[in-house]
Order: C-alpha cells, then sequence, then structure tokens
C-alpha cells in the first residue's frame, strides 16, 4: 500500500531537515504509538520512553522509510511494537536470568529489605522448599536452573504462558511468605 | 492479521493514552542532538540547506564499505562529499564566509577539488562529512546576511549569489541522488517550494547552454511547462542578451525534476520524455544542448 500525500509531504519535509515537520508527525501520531508501546509494556514510563525512542529514529534516518511500500503510520508502529516487544523479552530475561536473592529486585521495599539479610540464600532456599510441589518446580528451573520461561515450559511439558503465570504465582508466594517470617 | 495490526486497532478502539506530560519539547531536543536540521539561512537559500540536510541523513546511514564505493566520476562517497565541500567552499570565499579544509591553492572547481579530496583522504569519512556539513553550514550563515542579488564571482561568472546558492543546492540534490541509488535508497524529491526556484534557475540558464554549445537562439521565445510538484509555465527568451520574451516559436512540456536532473547532467536529451510543439527542430535544440553546464 503506498503512502497517502500527507504522509509524502512530511516525509520530504523531514528528509529536508524540517524540524518543524517532526512536530506535526509526533501530533499526529504519538497518542497511537505511545498507546500502542503501553498496551504491550504495561508501563507508562518505558511507553514515553519508546514513543521518543520511535520519532527520534524517524528524525535520524528518515530515509530508512519508503512512501511507497507503506504509510507512516504503519511504519512508526511497526518501529513501537518491536521496541515494546524487545523491552519485554529483556525484562523476562532479566528477572531469569537473577538468580536467588536478586529475584525480589522488583518487589516492594519491604521485601528487599527481607532478602538482603545475611542468612538470605538460605532463607529463600527454605520458601522454596515449602511451596506446593507444582510452584517449587518452575522456581528451581527458572530461578536456581536458569532457564527462561519458554524452556521451564518445555521441560514440564505446558505452555510458555502457563510456565509465566505459575513463576509469577511462586514468586507471589515465597515473598508471602519471606515477609511473614520477617514480621 | 499481525500483532502490530492487531495491537494497532485495539489501540484505536481504546480511549486515547497520553503520555503525563507532552515529550514534544524533549523531542525536539533530542532530535537536534541526534541530526542537525537544516542551517537557518536567508528564504532564498533554503532549497540549498535542504539538500545539504537531506544528504546528510543518506549520509548518517553509510557503512564502511558505503563509504568507499565509487558513486559517480570514479570518486568514491568520500571523495563526492570531499568534491561538494570544495565547491562550497569556493562559493563560501566568493562571498566572504570561512573556508574550511586545505589552504586556498587552487580556486577553480576542479583544482579546488582535487585539493580537498588528498586532504581528506587521510581522514576518516565521519570527519569528511563533518567538514563538509561545517563547510555547508558557515555558508548558510553567511547568506542569512545578505541580499539575494549580492554579486559572486566563481570560475570567473558573475552572477547574483541566489543563483550560485540554487546551482549548489541542485549539485548536492544530484550528487545525493547518485548516491542513493548507488545504495539502493529511494531519495524523497525536495518540497514543491524549493523545487519552484531550481527549476526557474534551469529556465533562465537555457539560452547559456545554448549558446555554450554554438547554438544563438537570439529573438527565439521558448514556452516552457514543467509538470509535477514545484512545476510551472515559462516563457524563456533564448538569447542570452533578449531583453523580453517574444511570442514561443516552441513549446517543451516535460516533468520537472526530470528537467532539472537533465540541465545536471543526468538523463540523455535524446531519450527525454517531454511533449514538443511548434518548432521541433528548436524544442530538440534546446533539450539536446541543456547539459552543456553540468560538470563534475
Amino acid at each position: 500500500m503506498e503512502a497517502p500525500y500527507d504522509d509524502r509531504l512530511l516525509h520530504q519535509r523531514v528528509v529536508g531537515g524540517d524540524e518543524s515537520a517532526l512536530g506535526e508527525v509526533y501530533d499526529r501520531l504519538s497518542p497511537l504509538i505511545f498507546g500502542l508501546a503501553l498496551r504491550v509494556t504495561r508501563d507508562r514510563v518505558i511507553a514515553e520512553d519508546i514513543t521518543q525512542e520511535v520519532f527520534l529514529v524517524f528524525w535520524e534516518r528518515p530515509l530508512a522509510y519508503d512512501p511507497e511500500r507503506g504509510t507512516l503510520r504503519a511504519w512508526l508502529a511497526t518501529i513501537a511494537h518491536r521496541r515494546a516487544v524487545d523491552h519485554v523479552r529483556a525484562e523476562e530475561r532479566r528477572k531469569v536470568s537473577a538468580m536467588g536473592p536478586r529475584l525480589f529486585e522488583r518487589e516492594p521495599a519491604r521485601l528487599e529489605d527481607a532478602v538482603l539479610a545475611a542468612d538470605e540464600a538460605e532463607r529463600v532456599r527454605q520458601a522454596v522448599t515449602s511451596l506446593p510441589d507444582g510452584l517449587r518446580e518452575v522456581v528451581e528451573l527458572a530461578y536456581f536452573g536458569g532457564r527462561t520461561y519458554r524452556q521451564v515450559g518445555e521441560e514440564l511439558g505446558v505452555p510458555e504462558g502457563t510456565a509465566k503465570s505459575r513463576i509469577r504465582l511462586a514468586l507471589r508466594r515465597l515473598a508471602d511468605a519471606l515477609a511473614e517470617e520477617e514480621v | 492479521m499481525n500483532p502490530v495490526e492487531r495491537l494497532y486497532l485495539d489501540t484505536m478502539m481504546g480511549d486515547p493514552e497520553v503520555p503525563a506530560r507532552s515529550l514534544r519539547p524533549q523531542l525536539l531536543a533530542g532530535a537536534r542532538a541526534r541530526r542537525r536540521p537544516a542551517a537557518p539561512t536567508a528564504p532564498w537559500a533554503e532549497p540549498y540547506a535542504g539538500r545539504v540536510a537531506a544528504m546528510d541523513a543518506l549520509l548518517a546511514s553509510a557503512g564502511e564499505d558505503d563509504w568507499s564505493r565509487v558513486i559517480v566520476e570514479g570518486w568514491t562517497l568520500q571523495e563526492l562529499v570531499a568534491h561538494l565541500a570544495a565547491k562550497d567552499g569556493l562559493l563560501a570565499a566568493a562571498v566572504g564566509a570561512p573556508v574550511l579544509g586545505p589552504p586556498m591553492g587552487a580556486t577553480d572547481a576542479l583544482g579546488r577539488t582535487g585539493d580537498v579530496q588528498a586532504y581528506e583522504r587521510a581522514r576518516s569519512p565521519e570527519q569528511t562529512r563533518r567538514d563538509w556539513r561545517a563547510q555547508a553550514d558557515a555558508l548558510c550563515r553567511r547568506l542569512a546576511d545578505l541580499e539575494p542579488t549580492t554579486p559572486a564571482t566563481l570560475d570567473g561568472m558573475e552572477i547574483p549569489v541566489r543563483d550560485h546558492i540554487l546551482a549548489r543546492g541542485l549539485e548536492t540534490w544530484i550528487h545525493t541522488a547518485d548516491a542513493a541509488e548507488t545504495a539502493r535508497v529511494r531519495l524523497p524529491h525536495p518540497v514543491a517550494d524549493h523545487i519552484r526556484p531550481t527549476a526557474d534557475l534551469c529556465a533562465r540558464l537555457l539560452p547559456w547552454t545554448m549558446l555554450l554549445s554554438g547554438l544563438d537562439g537570439s529573438g527565439r521565445t521558448l514556452h516552457l511547462t514543467l509538470t509535477g510538484d514545484g512545476g510551472g509555465e515559462w516563457q524563456v527568451p533564448l538569447g542570452v542578451e533578449d531583453p523580453r520574451p517574444g511570442p514561443p516559436d516552441a513549446h517543451i512540456t516535460a516533468d520537472v525534476v526530470r528537467f532539472c536532473f537533465l540541465l545536471g547532467g543526468r538523463g540523455d536529451p535524446a531519450g527525454f520524455p517531454a511533449d514538443l510543439d511548434g518548432d521541433l527542430a528548436l524544442a530538440r535544440d534546446v533539450l539536446a544542448t541543456a547539459p552543456a553546464l553540468s560538470g563534475p
């Protein structure tokens, strides 16, 4: 699909270094781009960063967009989607690779304090042991075994999404258990 | 449906989301840092400033291989950019703007090109790009203070500075198109407001291109219709000393961008797509001699 005339004019102006054209593109398309990034990341700050980055990329490398091949909206949406998905994946990897105590990095502050105790590792292990079998298994694989969500799913013969939700549930239980102990 | 389309539709259906605060001022500040906008200059020099910004955007994506690839005239991309800097520097010297690069020796286009290319070959492509851009922006800054009719002498030709800078804009445009073609990148046209004065310069050059080719068009008039954004109608007296156009002897209709490129030495006059009317021999002479002023 070819881009409409408006897109072509804005593209011509951006290629010619006209900043006000970038402002116009932003005014027209930023609600869409931000909404899209927010849907994927569910994080307003990250979605704002991605929105900025999408328009900056267009400004810096305007010739990467070809109006013969599609609308500007679709082009920017594609970049936003890719960045948002990259972010979510990187976040998952970060959580997965953060073994042991570091897995609570993003939990409430009180729990962070709890896991920073000197005997944190041992306490975490004990808390893990006290989890129901199904949950203990996923935590052991993901956090002590360093597997990704997908690998956990494959090993247990369940879909990746199921593995992911079990891990989340297990983390919440662990956090609760550690918090109780602290009181 | 691909995920982006689905998300896009979901987003459109939902309540419009807006960031907590406007990101616009931040965006524009960030944009300036990532890629310099067209240099501020006099309105009549803006077509040139716009082509410089477009070339810079193309160069931003050039990898090591691209810089060493031959584009035109046997010059690599780096040598081509040095050539543009050399010619911009000659105009800078003619209007009292700073001249960057090696000390001025030769003052003709080819001589200066050789000097600047020799100087830039010892530098990295990224440095060459910065030198060229700095020279172009220095020229733009200087032109902001000048009247468009200020005479400037370049290669022995004294013409208003406005026409010199339009010619620099056309050359920068054409070489950007050369480099884009090699890189297989589609280069969008300049905006209509920038094409129009460039086409006007090309139309006014026609008596000269004929004369330089040994044809005297004195007393003859061409009706030129250029189509597409930035095009228009011109009545061109074909003698260099004709004070005003007479009744048209021939009529040429052609695409405005193709016409500008023909004057710039791109495109074969014999196969040039145009509708001719009236004195066909005259119309063909005009087209055949049109590239006479184009050089490297």
